[in-house]
């Protein structure tokens, strides 16, 4: 038997036991107020792709990708067929919140076009999926399950100039996806602000 | 030649200290800084990006954890020049409400090698393009261009102002050379043992890992330390791909002083880390030498186990040692000494045992608390089995003493001193589910102390819980207060065997709870099974085949025990009452961010404490008119069967068993415990006592 076991907790912050997303697994449902002034659940969309986006749109990661990237993303993702939802995450007061009315001033004003912006002031939905970052970007099959998670492509940075370099994880995982292949990289690290729960 | 550095070390002596003004960006200061006053030419030498946050911002290490970016330098460099990767100090944990980071909240040099061509000019300017990310709630990105203009010379002296840095940055690196280790990837968290000289002194270690996508940052980091070795495990990232063949990172180990080291860790076997925080540690293991210390231990434990007689599961036990106390006054003073003794060896025995038990399994890594044995459905079944066989033996349908506690003995009827050693073990075994309110604390320190401490502490809680029939068995005098013998003890035996039979069905029930109601049919066909084996046993039919069938009986109905059905668990989760949910640490640090005051209820169905304080106190109307009131949210972690992450959680209040209540204030700080046994007065004023949140 040892004579002296200190154990010492490293950080207060227990360890979330419950089920993070997983890939190929269903992914978590939610039920959220739309900038359009619905409420739009995941399983509405069953039978089409659907591409999640954590955004908020005073952080300098998002504002790097909706230099245009962004916007391309969603208008090419959504012609072929994908279902676009941005997810703001922002509890009130704190970075990147908005309501409907802001959410779409702001969608007008950047020429963005997701097929409707998510309110989850909770953060219900941002938790549930686990969504660290903004951008933190997830794909659901027409099945239900998750198929991508991660980040929005392949160079952390907030510099636009690396966008042309980097692999665009989703678009490529969408379009392997839609192509009946599986996809090559699934699960890619997020890079981004925090989301501001 | 010789003459042409003599004027470059004359012109260095004349140049001023040669350093570029930092660059003032948003919220933190940037700058390249050389350590010595001069490029010699033909060596390596040593530069830095310096970033100096203002307070409550942070920068980021070369392993952001869950978001956040490390800092990076694209140097572009005059001929012949080559700059080395960074040198990343350890950094610190900064936690953002459920993220985790790792980055620097303070000053921090980045060293950079730099190689210095043989051949040079009179000066030489570096250029570097540092990219940062600096946040505090919110993050700002931000890049300057920086250079270092530094002459040539052939002698080079330090720059004072800047060795101080230089000096404290190294101090901050962890060291060059890797310790070894290994790492296993296994039940959804990642292991990583390391063993070696350096954690000697160790008081406390940490380990930041350089892959980003191994373990969940914001996790617990459990660690066991001890002399000369350290074992970590924290939950596998969300993003944890494929099994690494191998894991890099800093262990940063805290002591006299606080010392960093790479660590390097190869695949292998890595037993998880148990429970982990005693948050008490300042109250620090008691050891043998602190003589009061373990001497108000070891009279709290006594005090406890004296109180454990009067409890509701040991009292009917009690009752057949006292009845067996009455019938035998007039025998010798000695037997009656050596029945007290046996008794008592007994009690003792059996706490020692299942204390050393507990130590050895919690020592193998297993997380483990008091009245574990309890969450096996088939050790309660069990314990159903043994109760209902006490009660038929005290409603006269069989005499335990010459059949079985006296088997081998050749001593006469119920006085066997085996009989009495094991009413003591009875006694203990029928106490664990009474065991909560004056052990739990001590049970928990107990087992932080050093084994054999733990046993002494163990053994007193039997002592306490034998002392009654020990004081009987030394001074008759105290026996004389005893009623006198009569025929009234037969009746009275006999009505003892209802507790017992309640005492069954109560287990019954929690059965139920944690395998079904086909455990429970299995179960109720062994309870007959048992009695028709008793029945049998004690006499009541005649023939020769009796005492096959009864053993076939027993057999039949221990067989019922090994049934799978009584193991599997419970087909239908629990339904929580309204306004209730399960608990997890997750949950609570949700509903803590919505500002919302929290009540959490470590309770099981086996504890009896529990079940009161839930009917008398939590259930009350005002108490539940209060929590409605103050819209306490109320999370119940529910430890009838085994649980390692509440297990973890009770440990963390220095627990070893339930019950265990927990107040959370709103808008942060520590929770309140609230006491083991609960009045509706207690909750309401600790309620009341409360900040108002927002």
């Amino acid at each position: 038997m040892r004579t002296l076991v200190t154990t010492l907790a490293a950080v207060l912050f227990a360890g979330a036991a419950s089920a993070a997303p997983q890939l190929n697994q269903p992914a978590p449902a939610f039920k959220l107020a739309g900038s359009d002034g619905k409420q739009h659940s995941l399983a509405d969309y069953k039978g089409k792709y659907v591409v999640l986006e954590w955004t908020n749109h005073e952080c300098p990661f998002v504002k790097k990708h909706y230099a245009g990237n962004m916007q391309m993303l969603q208008k090419d993702l959504t012609r072929k067929g994908a279902v676009w939802l941005s997810i703001v995450s922002s509890a009130p007061g704190k970075q990147g919140a908005v309501d409907a009315a802001k959410a779409t001033e702001l969608t007008l004003a950047r020429g963005a076009a997701p097929t409707v912006v998510l309110l989850d002031p909770n953060g219900e939905a941002g938790r549930a999926y686990e969504a660290k970052t903004t951008p933190h970007m997830y794909i659901v099959a027409p099945d239900g399950k998750l198929i991508y998670m991660g980040g929005i492509d392949s160079i952390p940075s907030s510099d636009a100039a690396d966008i042309p370099k980097a692999t665009q994880y989703v678009q490529v995982a969408l379009t392997e996806a839609m192509a009946g292949k599986p996809v090559t990289n699934a699960s890619t690290r997020p890079y981004g602000c925090s989301v501001k729960y | 030649m010789k003459s042409r550095l003599l004027l470059l070390a004359a012109l260095t002596i004349l140049a001023p200290p040669a350093a570029a003004a930092p660059v003032a960006a948003p919220h933190i200061e940037a700058e390249l800084i050389g350590e010595n006053t001069a490029w010699l030419p033909g060596s390596t030498q040593w530069v830095a990006l310096r970033l100096a946050p203002e307070p409550g911002w942070h920068t980021y290490w070369r392993n952001p954890g869950d978001s956040g970016l490390a800092t990076s330098l694209e140097w572009t460099l005059p001929e012949g020049f080559a700059a080395g990767e960074i040198l990343w100090p350890y950094p610190s944990r900064e936690s953002l409400g459920e993220l985790t980071n790792y980055g620097y909240d303070r000053e921090t040099l980045h060293l950079v090698p730099i190689e210095v061509p043989a051949k040079l000019e009179v000066s030489a300017t570096l250029h570097a393009k540092a990219k940062w990310l600096v946040c505090k709630d919110i993050c700002i990105p931000g890049e300057a261009p920086l250079e270092l203009t530094l002459p040539v010379a052939a002698i080079v002296t330090t720059d004072s102002a800047a060795a101080t840095r230089f000096t404290e940055a190294r101090a901050r690196l962890p060291r060059a050379e890797a310790l070894a280790g290994t790492f296993a990837v296994a039940g959804q968290e990642l292991r990583l043992e390391i063993g070696d000289d350096a954690l000697a002194e160790a008081q406390a270690a940490e380990f930041f890992p350089f892959d980003n996508n191994l373990v969940n940052h914001g996790a617990l980091q459990r660690v066991s330390l001890e002399p000369g070795r350290v074992r970590f495990a924290q939950a596998q990232s969300a993003y944890f791909a494929a099994m690494p063949p191998f894991v890099e990172g800093v262990l940063v180990v805290r002591g006299a002083e606080t010392k960093a080291y790479t660590v390097r860790a190869l695949p292998g076997e890595v037993t998880t880390v148990a429970a982990p925080p005693m948050v008490i540690p300042p109250a620090a293991p008691v050891s043998p030498r602190e003589a009061p210390g373990l001497l108000l231990v070891l009279g709290f434990a006594l005090l406890g186990g004296l109180i454990l007689n009067l409890m509701p599961c040991v009292f009917p036990v009690l009752a057949i040692k006292a009845v067996s106390v009455l019938e035998s006054r007039r025998g010798d003073p000695a037997a009656e000494r050596a029945h007290a003794l046996a008794y008592t060896g007994g009690v003792v025995a059996s706490c020692v045992a299942a204390a050393a038990m507990l130590l050895a399994v919690r020592s193998g890594g297993e997380a483990l608390g008091w009245g574990f044995q309890l969450q096996s459905p088939v050790f309660v079944a069990f314990l159903a089995y043994l109760l209902l066989a006490l009660g038929l033996s005290l409603s006269g349908v069989v005499q335990f003493g010459t059949q079985l506690m006296g088997v081998g003995q050749g001593l006469t009827e119920k006085n066997g001193y085996l009989g009495s050693f094991f009413t003591g073990v009875l006694a203990v075994v029928v106490a664990s589910p009474c065991t909560a309110p004056f052990m739990g604390v001590a049970l928990g320190t107990a087992l932080t102390a050093p084994p054999l401490v733990a046993l002494l502490v163990f053994a007193t809680l039997g002592l306490g819980l034998a002392l009654p029939f020990l004081m009987l068995g030394f001074f008759p005098a105290l026996g004389k207060r005893l009623p006198r013998p009569g025929a009234w003890m037969e009746t009275f035996k006999q009505a003892m065997a209802f507790p017992l039979y309640f005492t069954v069905a109560w287990l019954l029930w929690v059965l139920g709870r944690q395998s079904g109601i086909d455990a429970v049919g299995l179960a109720l066909c062994g309870l007959v099974l048992a009695s028709l084996a008793l029945w049998l046993w004690g006499g009541a039919a005649r023939g020769r085949s009796r005492a096959a069938l009864a053993a076939l009986a027993t057999l039949a109905s221990l067989g019922l025990l090994a049934h799978p059905v009584i193991r599997a668990p419970a087909a239908t989760a629990k339904v929580a009452e309204i306004g209730q949910e399960p608990w997890s640490a997750a949950r609570v640090a949700e509903l803590r961010a919505q500002g919302r005051v929290v009540f959490v209820n470590f309770t099981a169905d086996w504890c009896i404490t529990c079940k009161a304080n839930e009917k008398v106190a939590l259930g009350s109307d005002k108490v539940r008119a209060a929590f409605a009131a103050r819209k306490v949210a109320w999370l119940v972690a529910d430890w009838t069967s085994a649980d390692p992450a509440i297990t973890e959680a009770l440990a963390h209040y220095g627990r070893n068993g339930v019950p265990l209540y927990l107040l959370y204030p709103p808008g942060g700080g520590d929770a309140v415990v609230l006491p083991q046994l609960l009045t509706p007065d207690i909750v309401l004023d600790q309620l009341a006592s409360l900040p108002q949140g927002d």
